[in-house]
């Protein structure tokens, strides 16, 4: 670690009812992976644009390079060596590599663009990463991994002298985060400060030098990582312990009949002939790498998406699957990944989205039923402990963990007996995390059957009973929870034909 | 101001309409005065110009109440104008030419509406096309087919004197020198149904939630392509009620005609607050813009101007409010 040569001290920023930052402290030395974490809306994407100038500070000071600093936009910013890596990738599919990484500053020859020198460049940037990529490939070909390490070219294209990474390994597989780490520390050698925010505990203790950690807006504390354990970290974040033993054997009986069968199921490129059972009690964990084929098992399931062949049993009987429709008249509720996308009614209120699924029992003759339609929503509410002012709150307005569980009451309050929960934790922050949990282990024992796709390695050994491996689209190993361990899932995760 | 927007009653009605409310009686008054400025002995402020002003709303405002539930989808409606005048043409026809009883021909006049709703619905929903070109399509369709089943003739419905000429009474009934506006009641009748239709009932549940996030809807067992074609049939069915309300003003219609209408409807439910990106429509908002775009028709002609003005001020209000619903949302986001 060399000098200091980024100080964040006493900014302190407020919205309209909200106390955003609390007199925040953050110090990034040349040569160090600062890490910054804190659960969700514990401010560290509000710090981070308070420093990059999207918002303006109330209070405090920002001192960049030994000289007091206030950037009026992200651009101003970026000239002065501070650029973030963002989680989500803005990049232009159709257009080449190096097209990308000088967009809005394209290398000129007199009125046109000058792609030759440009791709020469971008090539110059990549040896330097001692990365693989042809700078003339067409951006949307690559995988995620290698567009973000195109993000992170276009970063150091910028003469970076501090370089803010924003959830980078979110979508990575477990080789890419590899590749990742290697081209961190490449940097961190070359005397950059590095800001790395993630809420994967076990990347901060290999990656990073210095963790800061926030909580509701406010400075918790800055820590040594080697110095400090897991449990240190999580305990500054949450001001509990959380962390649970994994599961050691299943709670579902040998002979809990079989709710779910699904045989040789086709669908695409990454749904190759997947046949698995889910027991009534039991909570069936998927476990793979990012582009598994698990979701699009699970969609292809449900109806979302179309499936080639396959055989869908339940209870017993062969049911025709064709659309959501279908499959929600079997009893089958499926939570997706995606809440904005795919979950929430962002223009309805919590009751609304509460009942989406099951409206017509909520009818008195041709007109919805609001009484009854915001008793039950007010219950699930309770039950859920969502965090609301009132079910006629727009969901917009609730927090992600709280949108989740507004989700989570719409399949609730259709009483589906087959739950898909896909990446139920995902972007939640920990207290919801550890109460979603509890409700799916509440579910279970009440006799509904949940499919729990994860990313998350002690989401799986915590919760599942079983567990089914996929990888490349086809299902490569089915442990139960007794015999399970990372190295095992990891093993069948990995295993390519 | 946030005083105002916290009363009981203003909430209930929306604070966007309100200001809607007081921006059509501010336009009343503003023409009330400027009319005698600009125009010698010409006044505002008679019965007969409000009879005439609401006259151009009613038909207006059935069809723009229609394009609201397909703009709540997130679609959009150009074919309106044309299919109201198709509508009229055909049953026009049928009654003058071919001496089909009065009651049948206002019936099939709402069937032709109807037939519109149910192609441009199957054809978006079910078939996946783009709502902007399949109406485009169906506007020519509705232009040529009118015009071919008239033979490229105009069609006179009877006047009121006439055999079968009742149906003018259904605009307004003459009492005395004054008039009785039944059309206004119609038009109030039609929207508060409409009202409860979007705000009380499955169809408009599904409708408006279709607009806001379809992805969802559909994922939560839905059958969203059916409530989506019942937005097209709705609006279909009201294109052809506000046929019987355009010849009940007009008796006279011509072939080839009718995109104009499309473009009033269309600003008139935007200016209510209804959202281009669909999700969010107030049928309150849809007849209060409908009242403004006939108050600035009725005042520009009024104070002897073209009516080519008023276009140029619908045009603007409706670029400003749809810039401003645009800014509230991304605020929101």
């Amino acid at each position: 670690m060399g000098d200091v040569i980024l100080t964040m001290k006493g900014i302190d920023k407020s919205f309209p009812g909200v106390h955003a930052l609390d007199h925040v402290d953050l110090e990034v030395r040349k040569g160090e992976v600062h890490a910054l974490m804190g659960e969700n809306g514990a401010g560290k994407s509000t710090l981070m644009k308070v420093l990059t100038g999207i918002y303006s500070k109330d209070e405090g000071t920002i001192t960049y390079e030994g000289k007091e600093v206030e950037f009026s936009n992200p651009r101003a910013a970026q000239d002065a060596g501070i650029v973030i890596v963002h989680q989500e990738l803005n990049m232009l599919g159709h257009l080449t590599v190096a097209q990308n990484i000088f967009i809005g500053r394209e290398i000129m020859n007199g009125k046109l663009i000058d792609d030759k020198k440009m791709n020469e460049e971008a090539a110059k940037l990549f040896d330097q990463l001692g990365i693989d990529i042809d700078p003339k490939e067409t951006m949307s070909r690559l995988t995620v991994g290698k567009q973000q390490m195109c993000e992170i070219a276009k970063a150091i294209s910028h003469e970076a002298k501090v370089i803010i990474f924003d959830e980078p390994s979110a979508a990575l597989t477990e080789a890419e985060i590899e590749e990742l780490f290697k081209i961190i520390r490449d940097l961190r050698d070359k005397q950059m400060g590095i800001v790395y925010i993630s809420h994967r505990m076990d990347e901060i203790k290999v990656i990073t030098d210095r963790v800061t950690v926030m909580r509701d807006g406010g400075y918790v504390g800055t820590l040594i990582t080697k110095d400090s354990t897991k449990d240190d970290i999580i305990n500054m974040m949450v001001g509990r312990v959380i962390y649970e033993d994994p599961k050691t054997e299943s709670a579902v009986a040998k002979d809990a009949p079989v709710v779910l069968k699904v045989e040789h199921l086709n669908a695409g490129r990454m749904v190759r002939d997947v046949s698995f059972e889910l027991r009534k009690g039991e909570i069936l964990g998927f476990s793979g790498l990012m582009g598994a084929g698990r979701t699009e098992t699970a969609r292809a399931l449900f109806g979302a998406d179309p499936k080639e062949s396959g055989d869908i049993y339940v209870n017993g009987q062969k049911v025709d699957i064709k659309t959501p429709q279908d499959a929600v008249k079997c009893g089958i509720g499926y939570l997706s990944e995606d809440r904005k996308r795919y979950g929430i009614v962002v223009d309805k209120t919590v009751a609304e989205n509460s009942t989406m699924a099951s409206l017509e029992s909520f009818m008195k003759g041709m007109f919805i039923d609001k009484k009854k339609e915001n008793q039950i929503a007010q219950q699930y509410v309770e039950t859920l402990k969502t965090k609301t002012p009132g079910v006629d709150q727009l969901v917009v307005n609730l927090s992600g963990g709280n949108q989740q569980k507004v989700v989570i009451a719409k399949w609730l309050v259709r009483n589906c007996d087959i739950l898909i929960f896909d990446e139920p934790t995902r972007g939640i922050d920990v207290g919801a995390k550890s109460e979603i949990y509890q409700l799916m282990n509440e579910l279970v024992a009440e006799g509904k059957s949940i499919i729990m796709i994860s990313s998350e390695m002690t989401e799986i050994l915590r919760m599942s009973d079983r567990i089914v491996v996929m990888c490349e689209g086809r299902k490569t190993g089915e442990l139960d929870i007794a015999e399970a361990t990372q190295e095992r899932i990891m093993h069948a995760a990995t295993l390519r034909d | 101001m946030e005083k105002i927007k916290q009363n009981a009653i203003v909430k209930k009605i929306g604070f966007n309409r309100v200001v809607l409310l007081c921006v059509m009686v501010l336009l009343y008054l503003l023409f009330a005065l400027i009319t005698p400025m600009v125009k010698a002995n010409a006044s505002f402020v008679s019965y007969a110009r409000m009879v005439s002003a609401l006259k151009y709303a009613y038909f207006l405002g059935f069809l723009s109440l229609g394009v609201t539930f397909v703009i709540a989808t997130g679609g959009i409606d150009f074919s309106i104008g044309p299919v109201m005048f198709c509508a009229a043409l055909i049953s026009g026809y049928l009654l003058t030419a071919k001496g089909w009883p009065l009651a049948l021909c206002l019936l099939v006049c709402i069937l032709v509406g109807t037939a519109f709703g149910i192609l441009n619905g199957v054809l978006v929903a079910y078939a996946g096309l783009p709502s902007f070109i399949t109406s485009m399509a169906s506007m020519m369709l509705a232009k040529g087919i009118g015009s071919v089943c008239t033979k490229t003739q105009s069609v006179s419905w009877p006047q009121l004197a006439d055999a079968n000429g009742w149906y003018r009474n259904l605009v307004g009934i003459k009492m005395g020198s004054g008039e009785f506006p039944t059309g206004l009641v119609l038009l109030i009748l039609g929207a508060v149904i409409c009202a409860i239709i979007l705000n009380k009932t499955m169809a408009g549940r599904y409708i408006l939630s279709i607009g806001s996030n379809r992805e969802a809807v559909r994922l939560s067992g839905v059958n969203t392509k059916r409530w989506e074609t019942l937005a097209y049939i709705i609006c279909g069915t009201l294109a052809g009620m506000a046929a019987i309300f355009y010849v009940a003003k007009n008796t006279t219609v011509l072939p080839g005609l009718g995109d104009a209408f499309n473009n009033e409807a269309i600003a008139g439910c935007v200016m209510g607050g209804t959202s281009m990106t669909g999700g969010v429509a107030s049928i309150g908002g849809t007849l209060i813009g409908v009242l403004i775009i006939a108050l600035l028709q009725e005042g520009i002609l009024a104070m002897g101007f073209q009516i080519h003005y008023q276009y140029i001020i619908t045009g603007l209000i409706v670029l400003v409010v749809v810039w401003a619903d645009l800014r509230s949302r991304r605020r929101r986001n």
